[in-house]
């Protein structure tokens, strides 16, 4: 029999073991890398070459010495080759800025027996975990509305403890959205929540924070329980958020409605994704956490292709 | 209840077991509560409307469950009682309940005494009266009482040590039956015939309706030691049981007989086996000086007056020698002295007689270490054999001499009386007109109660010269008054002589059986003599019978004990069995014990006979009646409970749940368990009361022995718990990296109480100031100061670096600091100078930092400094510092949670800091280990070099 049940309030705050989590789940990536050599070799993360020479690390093109040049910059070495004097330049390589957000709202604080993890903690372990391989790749990770986006070395602590700060402070409301505010230009938004709130809701978040150009990422945590509706005989159904409660007689009747919905449900919400360029990725508790990792990574490489940035250039 | 032994106390409540199948109705419609199940998506299908709301119906064996409940319920309630008693035989009379209380009741005694219990429960039950007659008592007048006085009655009765006579108790009863008609009656019967039983029991039948009388008896036969015999070869008890008609006795063939001395020591033991008889014998084969040493016989797990039979001196086989003068070579022997005298002395005593031809047969006979000397017409004994015959008599031995040719024609000085020269012949030359008979014995004489036979006469004897004091030395005369046994005391001993030969030349007296019971008494009073003598003399003042004081005597169960009030004393000689007035057991004094037994040789145990009488006869049943409710009633409870958790499991609740319902049950269980028991929470309350009450705090506790055991750390306990746990866990974490790290592995921390416990077992003390901390007495700084002064640290953390501000005022926790150290000897103090030792012990720091770092640390000030070693990295004293003084909350910063996470957020914060509190800890640590031996490591390399030279 299927059982499910909420956490309790010690379980659902963030907590090294998430940390420990996250690092772990990041650095076992590079090895399933090495196993899905063919996928990821050809998405290098990493800073990004602009096409033009600027400030970065790749060689770009040697270009003759103009009067007025700091003298440090001539690359003496092809000099000597040659009567003139050249400069190395070096393509232009810029970090992207990538907002990540959590639910940690009461709904995510839901684990059953076929689920490997609640998933909360799928949401903490996965967000932590991408902003860890996201920093290491060079991009710089901020919490929307927590902290501003740095490319420190201790990403997963410095993120963890904003969150323990946050969830600790008294007044804290765990919100099943992020505030809906435009981000940057150029930006990416990683939002990683079970997203059961009504579409329209989500729409309006999403138009919100792409109104000014920024993409997106949405990864909906879904438990198996949740997709696969194993219920059976005289139940009653209570919702997390509020009191409401729905008593059936038998609730296997209750499948294939449930299942249309969830599906119109998500449709909804993807065809808001696609109206905005946004990605949308159903993960659910049961899978691994890293096969979560890898398809958002993908995402978000794709990102810099497809997205605003490939479109510029 | 048919074949069944099961009756109901309230029959009528069983009716309610119709309701049931309205039960089921009614349960069946009832359904369980649902599943709830906690659905986040619930949100997206609120708006649908359920299609079936059909509840589902209560499962079968949840229905079956609970109608078992009920059923339980209603049985319980209707009061069953497993194996009950028999109902009344509808009277309403009182009951009179008649106990016989002898010796033979015993061994079931226990069993009896219940099933007398029950009966009158069970008559108080219906509102009967009672009233309870012991054979025992006798013609005392019978009352009724009610049941709480009767079942003290019945508590206080013991069975008797003999077999009471049942008719004067009927008397009793008759006056009860006659101012009682209606009484019913219950006899609970030793199954023995003696004591009238048959008659007893048809005067029952005669007062009241035999419907109305009721017979309990034991299965099991009466089984009795009669009389014991000390034979040549062994000593033979003799065992008689009772056979109850038609009843099967397969169980109690056979079993063991144990012997005792007198102090109760196993002699040895003997088997028994009645087969089909009723009668058998149980033979201790042992050395004879074993076998005088039995004074008690007792058939094993027969717990009865009866089945104990008591030895005393009568049954002590003596050694004893003949001589004879007749010459060696004899034409009859069948014929001689020595012949006769064996032959009536080897059923109670170990005759040895000299080989013929021996030396000197007197002498051979006393290195025999014989208790009596018999000789045979001899007339005089002389030279060695006569000094040593005078020395053995002196100490104690019996010289029994008998008459014959030899000694009326010359005798020596071994002989009670003087005796006339010539021997007399009745009926002969020299004698009377015919031969005279025996003249009863005088009550003086030691063969006083053995009955004088008509047909012995003598015909032929020495005569006693009549002297004064003749008559005393009398032991028997004939009719007409000539003494024929005279005895004489010389020393410890005794000399006797029988006037006639031991043949039959001169008297028929060696025919008869008086000769064997007069030689009996004569051996049995050897190694008895001088108490005797004792004894005589008083009776010759008081002129009249020789009693014996009750020594110890038997109770009904066969246990030796202090004799009742009502024992008489015993009349010397008595010959009978125990009675009401003499209870078995030993009289007389303790070096001369009589013994008296309950039965005797001759006596038979006769089953009761109540043939023809219809009497209502009823086995004593060892199975009780067994009230079944309270078994019923916790069966009850245990299905509730189950009912609960299946409720829960089927309204979808376990998980946590049912982990708080399980939980719950079990706290459950565990109340009722000791509830259950009072005596048993009282008594760990009263131990918890004793142990807070008086523990002395000189006694060693388990906790210090485990302190004494391992190295660890310990903490004061302060009172205030955030800081105490802090403690705790700091030191906890502190010892598991110290382990880790270090060669160290400390136990775990203990927290303490300066006032109250040892504190030598800690090589480190760890004190958090809190100023809500009373100040502690003067013993507790005593302590403290001796901790310190013995070679202990005492890490004192004021937790205050960040109120404290140079300069400023002292804060509350070094305030209260001070205080404490006002009563201690504290040295010097400076805060901990860079090269010191503490500082290099293991890490090398700077600083000592906790959860906070501006805090400053104070040690023992260091000797000042000797101009030749201001290069040294180390320095230190002659010994560890007895205190360390730090505000920056060490404990805190090294304090984990049960996850490994830590406890408290730093100042300002960082791995790095708690790393170097943990290293501060680490050489605070390893400073109070070691001492200065990390500065004097300084040396080594000066050191090689010298050796080097």
């Amino acid at each position: 029999m299927v059982e499910a049940r909420l956490l309790e309030a010690d379980e659902t705050r963030p907590e090294g073991r998430h940390e420990m989590g996250a690092l772990d789940l990041a650095r076992r990536l590079p090895s399933l890398l090495v196993a899905a050599k063919d996928v990821a070799a050809t998405v290098m993360h990493g800073v990004h070459g602009r096409r033009r020479a600027g400030v970065g690390e790749t060689f770009w093109q040697f270009r003759p010495f103009v009067m007025g040049e700091s003298i440090s910059r001539i690359d003496w070495r092809r000099s000597a080759r040659d009567d003139r004097v050249y400069v190395r330049e070096r393509e232009w390589e810029a970090a992207h800025t990538i907002w990540l957000w959590m639910d940690l709202s009461q709904s995510m604080a839901y684990v059953s027996n076929l689920a490997l993890q609640s998933k909360l903690d799928r949401a903490l372990v996965l967000g932590l975990a991408s902003a860890d391989l996201l920093v290491r790749g060079g991009e710089r990770v901020g919490l929307i509305g927590l902290t501003r986006p740095v490319a420190a070395r201790n990403i997963i602590e410095r993120l963890a403890e904003a969150l323990v700060q946050e969830t600790g402070r008294p007044d804290y409301v765990a919100l099943e959205l992020p505030a809906d505010q435009p981000l940057a230009p150029r930006t990416q938004a990683i939002l990683i929540s079970d997203f059961l709130t009504p579409a329209e809701r989500i729409r309006q978040t999403i138009q919100a924070m792409a109104s000014r150009g920024a993409q997106g990422h949405l990864v909906m945590i879904a438990d198996p329980v949740e997709e696969t509706f194993p219920f059976t005989g005289h139940t009653e159904f209570r919702d997390v958020d509020s009191s409401a409660t729905l008593r059936v007689g038998e609730a296997s009747l209750f499948r294939a409605d449930y299942v249309n919905r969830l599906a119109a449900h998500r449709d909804a919400i993807r065809q808001v994704c696609v109206s905005r360029g946004w990605s949308f990725t159903i993960h659910r508790t049961d899978r691994p956490a890293s096969e979560a990792l890898l398809g958002l990574r993908m995402q978000i490489e794709s990102g810099y292709s497809i997205g605003s940035f490939g479109g510029a250039q | 209840m048919g074949a069944l032994p099961l009756a109901f106390s309230v029959p009528m409540v069983l009716s309610a077991l119709i309701l049931l199948p309205a039960l089921w109705y009614l349960l069946r419609l009832t359904p369980p509560r649902p599943r709830q199940i906690d659905f986040p998506p619930l949100r997206l299908i609120l708006d649908l409307k359920p299609k079936e709301e059909t509840p589902a119906r209560t499962p079968w064996w949840l229905l079956l469950l609970r109608l078992a409940l009920a059923a339980l319920i209603i049985l319980a309630m209707a009061g069953p009682i497993w194996n009950p008693l028999p109902a009344s035989q509808g009277t309403q009379g009182p009951l009179l309940v008649i106990l016989d209380d002898s010796w033979a009741a015993a061994p079931q005694w226990a069993q009896r005494l219940t099933a007398a219990q029950e009966r009158i429960a069970a008559a108080a039950r219906d509102g009967r009266p009672n009233a309870i007659v012991a054979i025992s008592d006798g013609a005392r007048d019978v009352m009724l009482s009610d049941s709480s006085r009767s079942m003290d009655r019945l508590r206080a009765l013991k069975p008797v040590p003999y077999l009471p006579d049942r008719l004067p108790a009927l008397q009793a009863v008759q006056k009860f039956i006659a101012a009682n008609k209606q009484s019913e009656i219950i006899w609970f019967a030793d199954g023995l015939a003696s004591g009238h039983a048959r008659a007893f029991a048809e005067s029952l039948v005669q007062l009241v309706n035999s419907d109305h009388i009721r017979v309990i008896t034991d299965e099991r036969p009466v089984l009795a030691l009669a009389g014991t015999e000390n034979n040549a070869s062994a000593l033979e008890a003799r065992l008689v049981r009772s056979q109850p008609k038609g009843l099967q006795t397969a169980s109690l063939t056979q079993g063991q007989v144990r012997a005792f001395d007198l102090k109760s020591n196993v002699i040895g033991e003997a088997a028994f086996n009645f087969a089909l008889t009723n009668e058998t014998k149980a033979r201790f084969e042992l050395p004879i000086e074993l076998r005088n040493e039995i004074a008690r016989l007792e058939i094993v797990n027969e717990h009865s007056a009866g089945a104990v039979s008591l030895l005393d001196s009568r049954w002590k086989r003596r050694r004893v020698a003949i001589v004879s003068g007749a010459t060696a070579d004899l034409a009859q022997p069948l014929l001689s002295p020595s012949y006769f005298l064996n032959r009536a002395l080897a059923p109670f005593a170990e005759v040895r007689e000299p080989r013929a031809g021996a030396n000197d047969p007197i002498l051979a006979s006393l290195n025999d270490r014989i208790a009596v000397l018999f000789l045979a017409d001899v007339g005089v004994v002389a030279g060695a054999a006569h000094d040593q015959l005078a020395r053995f008599i002196e100490d104690g031995g019996i010289l029994v001499r008998f008459a014959g040719t030899r000694l009326a024609g010359s005798s020596d000085d071994l002989v009670p009386v003087r005796l006339r020269r010539g021997g007399r012949i009745l009926g002969g030359a020299l004698s009377w007109d015919k031969p005279k008979p025996l003249a009863p014995f005088d009550r003086e004489s030691p063969f006083s109660g053995l009955s004088v036979k008509d047909e012995v006469s003598v015909t032929r004897q020495v005569l006693a010269e009549p002297e004064v004091g003749l008559a005393g030395k009398t032991w028997a005369q004939l009719a007409d008054g000539t003494p024929l046994v005279t005895a004489m005391r010389s020393g410890k001993g005794l000399i006797v002589l029988f006037h006639v030969t031991a043949d039959t030349t001169w008297s028929n007296l060696p025919l008869s059986g008086l000769f064997v019971d007069m030689l009996r008494r004569v051996v049995a009073m050897s190694g008895e003599t001088t108490q005797a003598d004792g004894a005589e003399a008083n009776v010759k003042e008081a002129n009249r019978v020789v009693t014996l004081a009750p020594t110890r005597t038997l109770d009904g169960f066969g246990i030796m004990g202090v004799p009742p009030v009502t024992a008489k004393p015993l009349p010397v000689n008595y010959e009978g069995t125990a009675n009401a007035d003499y209870p078995p057991g030993f009289y007389g004094p303790i070096d001369g014990l009589t013994a008296v037994n309950t039965l005797s040789v001759n006596d038979h145990l006769d089953a009761a006979d109540f043939d023809g009488l219809r009497l209502d006869m009823q086995p004593l049943r060892p199975a009780e009646p067994i009230d079944l409710r309270p078994a019923l009633v916790a069966l009850a409870l245990a299905l509730l409970l189950i009912d609960a958790l299946a409720s829960i499991w089927l309204g979808g609740g376990f998980g946590r749940q049912a982990r708080r319902a399980t939980l719950a049950a079990l706290i459950l269980f565990a109340g009722a368990e000791l509830t259950d028991r009072p005596e048993f929470v009282s008594a760990a309350q009263a131990q918890t009361q004793t142990q807070t009450q008086n523990a002395p705090p000189a006694r060693t506790s388990p906790r210090e022995i485990e302190a004494a055991l391992k190295t660890r750390f310990a903490y004061v306990v302060t009172g205030d718990r955030t800081v105490d746990e802090a403690s705790r866990d700091g030191l906890l974490a502190l010892s598991r990296e110290l382990a880790r790290r270090t060669a160290l592995s400390p136990g775990e921390p203990n927290g303490i109480d300066p006032s109250r416990d040892e504190l030598v077992f800690y090589p480190l003390l760890y004190w958090p100031i809190v100023t809500s901390q009373p100040q502690p007495s003067a013993q507790a700084i005593t302590r403290i100061a001796n901790f310190m002064k013995q070679g202990g640290t005492i890490l004192f953390d004021t937790r205050d670096a960040l109120l404290a501000r140079p300069g400023g005022p002292p804060t509350p926790e070094a305030l209260w600091l001070r205080q404490l150290l006002a009563g201690v000897d504290v040295p010097e103090l400076e805060p901990v100078p860079r090269d010191h030792v503490v500082t290099k012990t293991y890490y090398l720091l700077d600083n000592f930092v906790g959860r906070t770092t501006i805090g400053q640390t104070w040690i023992e000030a260091l000797p000042p400094d000797q101009g030749d070693q201001s290069n040294r990295a180390a320095r230190a004293g002659d010994g560890v510092s007895p205190l360390i003084i730090t505000s920056n909350d060490l404990a805190a910063a090294w304090a984990l949670d049960p996850s490994g996470q830590p406890r408290f957020p730093l100042i300002p914060g960082g791995t790095r800091q708690r790393e170097m509190a943990i290293r501060a800890g680490i050489n605070i640590v390893m400073y109070t280990l070691t001492g200065n031996y990390k500065a004097d490591q300084v040396h080594v390399r000066d050191l090689l070099e010298r050796l080097a030279h």
